[in-house]
């Protein structure tokens, strides 16, 4: 019972750690508008966090600067188990308008596993509780999966 | 039958169990109501309970520079201590360990929870947790001389010429003269009270040792899983405390004999008075920077307890 | 043997151990450590044989040297009087001296000079014994004397570091004023009593305020306030307690300002019985709680453990002051108390700071950190004696500083003096800064950043380990047991203190103290009431057996905890630096308390003026305070 009561709160307060990895800063506001009173995504539970090491689910927005990347990783090293990565907007994707650049690391699959991917330019607040939401779904199917 | 109302007493209530809810109850309901007075929809009250089982349920990082014993340790020692506490101070009429400690006690107690933060957070090695604990230190400075002169003035008000720290008297001094903050004399203790109140849970604007968008939650950045549920459970705890403190010391007249009934005034009592100094101040400030956070407390808030002070010694 | 002779052999043996060092010990290692050891030890023994005669049948032991005992009620001879007051200090002094013994085997053996070292040592430990065994004034002053010279040599014994001889030289120059001061209210006594036993002045000075005694307690009061390094007398101590060696700072706190604790209690309660006087209780209230004031702030500002550690000492002597010179039976039982656990986590943090040292070669605040994985059992003891020291329950700094402000708040509401409700509330706000300079040392010592200077630190041996163990379960079981430690320790010293006639019956003959006129001031029980400690413990043990209950049996639902292997370099286990993979930025203890020091700063511009590190200064401070207090004296003691 206690396990089923964890697997279900897992989904129910999911924490966001918010990483910029080079972005135009127009994901990024779109994510702190999904906090305001006209989206207010605390309904679903979901809070800023400030350390990865309290994070279920880390955001990722930008299009991962060869500076950003290797910090981008270490801290995906960090968040305790089991969480889950989103990435905002088109450039953690694809790249976007910045794709071909020399110091462009992007996609980001090539170097961790997504989850969800928000897709955009910029996201829409919307898009973002959609993609967040489902990103608590597979947050606790993960946890399920870790009581097997 | 003695022993089973001892463990009656600290495992349920007013022990472990009672303190736990309520602290998760008081924190959902000033989630659920800082969101609507800002026009959110706002998480559900049981929020907090979620949160709680979730970090249950999260891996539990020991970092590599921490020393792992007291890292992990200190947590626990912070929410022993507080149950202890709790179980000290009065549900209006219903007093569990009579005689056991009296207001100084109760003043060091509440140290206890704050300083295992203090050393949880040290130990991890990280250098925001070294600010952080640096301006949980100074908060716990600056609302510790309000804090002592409120019980002095109360002391000195129910004990008159002789000397009472005593919860019990101060509990049977209101049930006959009826509550305390009926006094014009302590009424400045009373609202410095609240005002230290929101400092010693630690929430805006006094959260400045947990800062999580300047140093990163400060003390608990290196916390996770287990232990960071934990003291988020503390800080909760704390809520129902202080506002039972505050109870305790300024409205035991509101006691009926009945405990049913005097539990449920208690838990309506410390709702409201949650509402009043942590949502509302909350909903309407921004964090204060540490040294303005220290000058408020020693010039405002601890004038208007050394008013009370020597308001109460002038005999009024 | 009888074992009234035992107090003076006990002396005798510390002074006989000096000199038996000098003739035989300077060659061999093996013998001077035999020596030191075996004379600490037979004195703690010694001493510890005549708790069942004094403390717990409450005999006083009077002992006239060479049996010249007193001719027609005048006593020539000296005396050595223990009495349950002496017997406490007696105790403390003589565990001070073994456990610092004990210490210094292995925590001297890299320095030179080890037989002076240990000459010292062992003449300082005979002195502070002899003084508060005597029943002497004038013997009292000379062992004051040897006090201070031997402290002035072993201050500035490590005299290849910076700044020792010069501490020396400001314990000199301080130390003589304070003796010169004591010697002259001694004389000005003996001119006016023609004695100087102490029971037979008590006797004689009972309302005999002339202007000439009121001359003599006046200088007496200094003299004696300097050897307790009271403010503004305190300036030496802050550097000698910072050069010298631990195992000698043990003592100095220890012991060396305990004596002259003693010293004060003495003259004020006892020779001149002024302690019913609000003027006295006033004068000694006001040095109380300036002294731990200003002691605590000037220890938030420094940078050494050793010397925030001896700004530390000034102020919990505040404590002690402030407690004793209430002058009630709760306010000296209170203050016993204190000057007892003092000694017990003082000299266990000085002892932390010594293994420190030993380990990591520094003390300097700002060049430790992260320590406690290299040194986790010095870690522990010093925990202890920092959550000791600032009064967190249940350690047994918290049971005598509670009983300090109820003790200080009961005169305020007896009185009716708001004065002393101020000077409660100054207590616990020191007692807040003491823990906020604690968190510090924490901080920059055993927790943050290990610096890459510090990789190959060890632990200390465990003979080093075995006095901070001994001191730590005492101060753990003095904290839980104070109901114990007050009925068969505190409760006869307090007494003691207060009721002198049977002080006087014994040394002067039966019916003395009647004949005089002494009244005994009735002690009533001091209040114990709602601290529990045990009910407190078994609570708190229960929750933890049922938090770890919990625990075990939802090991199945939680996740699990991993903490790093020994080796890994795994990025999993780093400390979060924002991402970045390293960031030396140790938060040492200069950068602590930013928000207090910004709006103090003041305060703390006018206080590094005061301490200017100029002999000429500080001996000023000494004699302007001198003349205050003389002029506090003359205008309000009656």
């Amino acid at each position: 019972m206690i396990k089923k009561a964890i697997a279900n709160s897992m989904q129910k307060s999911p924490w966001l750690y918010h990483v910029n990895t080079g972005s135009c800063n127009g994901c990024d506001i779109e994510l702190v508008a999904c906090l305001t009173p006209r989206y207010d995504v605390e309904r679903f539970g979901f809070k800023l966090a400030g350390s990865p090491r309290h994070a279920d689910i880390v955001v990722v927005s930008g299009p991962i600067t060869s500076q950003s990347k290797e910090r981008l990783l270490r801290t995906l090293e960090q968040v305790p188990e089991p969480y889950c990565i989103v990435t905002l907007g088109s450039c953690p994707q694809s790249g976007n308008v910045f794709k071909g650049s020399y110091s462009v690391e992007a996609p980001i699959d090539k170097f961790c596993h997504v989850d969800v991917a928000i897709a955009g330019c910029t996201v829409k607040p919307e898009a973002v509780i959609a993609g967040l939401y489902k990103a608590t779904e597979i947050l606790k199917k993960k946890r399920e999966a870790m009581n097997k | 039958m003695e022993y089973l109302k001892i463990l009656f007493n600290i495992l349920v209530f007013p022990g472990c169990l009672f303190v736990g809810a309520m602290g998760l109850l008081l924190s959902g309901i000033d989630r659920k109501v800082l969101a609507r007075m800002q026009k959110r929809v706002g998480p559900p009250i049981i929020q907090p309970l979620y949160d709680f089982l979730k970090l249950l349920g999260k891996e539990t990082i020991v970092p590599k520079a921490a020393n792992r014993k007291v890292f992990l340790g200190a947590p626990v020692v912070g929410f022993a201590a507080l149950v202890v506490t709790a179980a000290l101070i009065p549900v209006l009429g219903y007093r569990a360990f009579e005689g056991s400690a009296d207001l100084i006690v109760l003043l060091y107690l509440l140290t206890i929870p704050a300083v295992a933060l203090i050393i949880g957070g040290s130990s991890s090695g990280n250098p925001y947790a070294g600010i952080g604990i640096s301006r949980e230190m100074v908060t716990m400075m600056s609302y510790e001389l309000p804090l002592i002169c409120i019980f002095l003035a109360v002391a000195k008000k129910v004990g008159g010429s002789t000397l009472c720290f005593s919860l019990s008297q101060i509990a049977a001094y209101q049930q006959a003269n009826g509550s305390l903050i009926g006094c014009v004399s302590l009424i400045p203790a009373a609202a410095a009270m609240l005002l230290v109140i929101p400092a010693e849970v630690g929430t805006q604007p006094f959260d400045v040792a947990e800062a999580e968008t300047e140093i990163l939650e400060g003390p608990l950045i290196e916390y996770s899983g287990a232990p960071l549920a934990v003291f988020k459970l503390n800080t909760s705890m704390k809520m129902y405390i202080m506002t039972a403190l505050f109870s305790a010391l300024f409205l035991g007249g509101l006691a009926t004999g009945v405990t049913a009934l005097d539990v449920l005034i208690q838990v309506l009592l410390c709702i409201a008075l949650t509402l009043i100094c942590m949502t509302t101040i909350h909903a309407v400030t921004a964090r204060l920077k540490i040294e303005h956070l220290f000058k408020f407390y020693w010039t405002v808030v601890a004038g208007l307890a050394a008013l009370s002070l020597v308001l109460v010694w002038l005999g009024f | 043997m009888s074992y009234i002779h035992f107090p003076v052999i006990a002396v005798m043996t510390l002074f006989m151990g000096a000199f038996l060092t000098v003739v035989f010990g300077r060659k061999s290692k093996a013998v001077r450590n035999i020596l030191a050891l075996a004379a600490s030890c037979t004195a703690f023994v010694l001493i510890c044989c005549l708790i069942k005669p004094v403390l717990i049948d409450g005999e006083i032991i009077s002992y006239w040297m060479g049996n010249w005992s007193p001719v027609e009620g005048y006593a020539i001879g000296i005396g050595y009087e223990i009495d349950q007051l002496s017997m406490f200090f007696a105790l403390i002094t003589v565990f001070t001296v073994l456990m610092s013994c004990i210490y210094s085997i292995r925590y001297m053996e890299r320095d030179s000079a080890l037989d002076f070292y240990n000459v010292l040592f062992l003449m300082l430990s005979g002195s502070v014994l002899g003084l508060v065994l005597t029943g002497d004034v004038f013997n009292m002053f000379i062992m004051i004397e040897i006090m201070t010279f031997t402290s002035v040599g072993l201050a500035a014994f490590r005299n290849n570091k910076a700044g020792s001889v010069e501490a020396g030289f400001k314990y000199l120059v301080i130390g003589s004023i304070g003796s010169s001061m004591t010697l002259f209210g001694v004389a000005i006594l003996y001119g006016n009593c023609h004695t100087l036993n102490m029971a037979q002045l008590s006797s004689i000075l009972a309302g005999r305020l002339t202007p000439s005694t009121l001359m003599a307690f006046a200088l007496m009061f200094t003299g004696l306030a300097v050897k307790s390094y009271i403010v503004p007398f305190h300036t030496p101590a802050a550097d000698a307690y910072t050069t010298a060696p631990a195992s000698i700072s043990m003592v100095f706190s220890g012991m060396v300002n305990k004596a002259g604790v003693y010293g004060m209690i003495r003259l004020v309660y006892i020779i001149f019985r002024a302690m019913d006087k609000s003027s006295v209780q006033l004068l000694m209230v006001i040095f109380g709680v300036v002294t731990m004031f200003v002691g605590v702030t000037m220890a938030l500002a420094q940078h050494d453990f050793k010397r925030l550690l001896a700004f530390h000492s000034i102020s919990q002597i505040g404590y002690v002051i402030t407690a004793a010179g209430l002058g009630s039976a709760l306010g000296l039982t209170a203050g016993l108390f204190h000057a007892m656990n003092h000694t017990l986590f003082k000299g266990l943090l000085f002892l932390c700071a010594g293994a420190v040292y030993y380990a990591a070669g520094t003390t300097n605040l700002d060049k430790l950190g992260g320590l406690s994985k290299k040194m986790p059992k010095t870690c522990i003891c010093f925990l202890i004696g920092a959550f000791s020291i600032s009064g967190l329950p249940p350690f047994n700094g918290f049971a005598s500083k509670w009983l300090v402000y109820q003790a200080v708040y009961e005169k305020a509401v007896t009185s009716g003096n708001i004065f002393y409700a101020f000077a409660t509330v100054a207590a616990v706000v020191v007692s807040v800064m003491t823990l906020a300079s604690f968190i510090k040392v924490t901080q920059a010592v055993f927790f943050g950043q290990l610096p890459a200077s510090l990789e190959n630190v060890q632990e200390v041996p465990a003979l080093m380990r075995l006095p901070m163990w001994i001191m730590s379960a005492l101060c753990v079981l003095t904290g839980v047991f104070y109901d114990q430690v007050n009925k068969w320790l505190l409760a006869p010293a307090a007494g003691a203190a207060l009721n002198v006639s049977g002080y006087i019956d014994r040394m002067m003959g039966e019916g003395y103290a009647a004949e005089a006129g002494v009244v005994n001031i009735p002690v009533f029980a001091a209040r114990f009431s709602f601290w529990n400690p045990v009910v407190w413990l078994l609570l708190f043990i229960i929750v933890l057996a049922a938090f770890c209950l919990a625990i075990i049996g939802s090991s199945g639902d939680r996740a699990s905890i991993s903490s790093a292997p020994a080796d890994a370099e795994d990025g999993k286990y780093a400390t979060f630096f924002s991402g970045e993979k390293s960031m030396p930025s140790h938060v040492s203890g200069s950068d602590l308390f930013w928000g207090f020091k910004k709006n103090w700063k003041g305060y703390f511009k006018v206080m590094d003026g005061i301490h200017s590190g100029r002999v000429n200064d500080y001996a000023l401070y000494v004699v302007c305070a001198a003349a205050l207090i003389t002029v506090f004296v003359f205008g309000f003691v009656r």
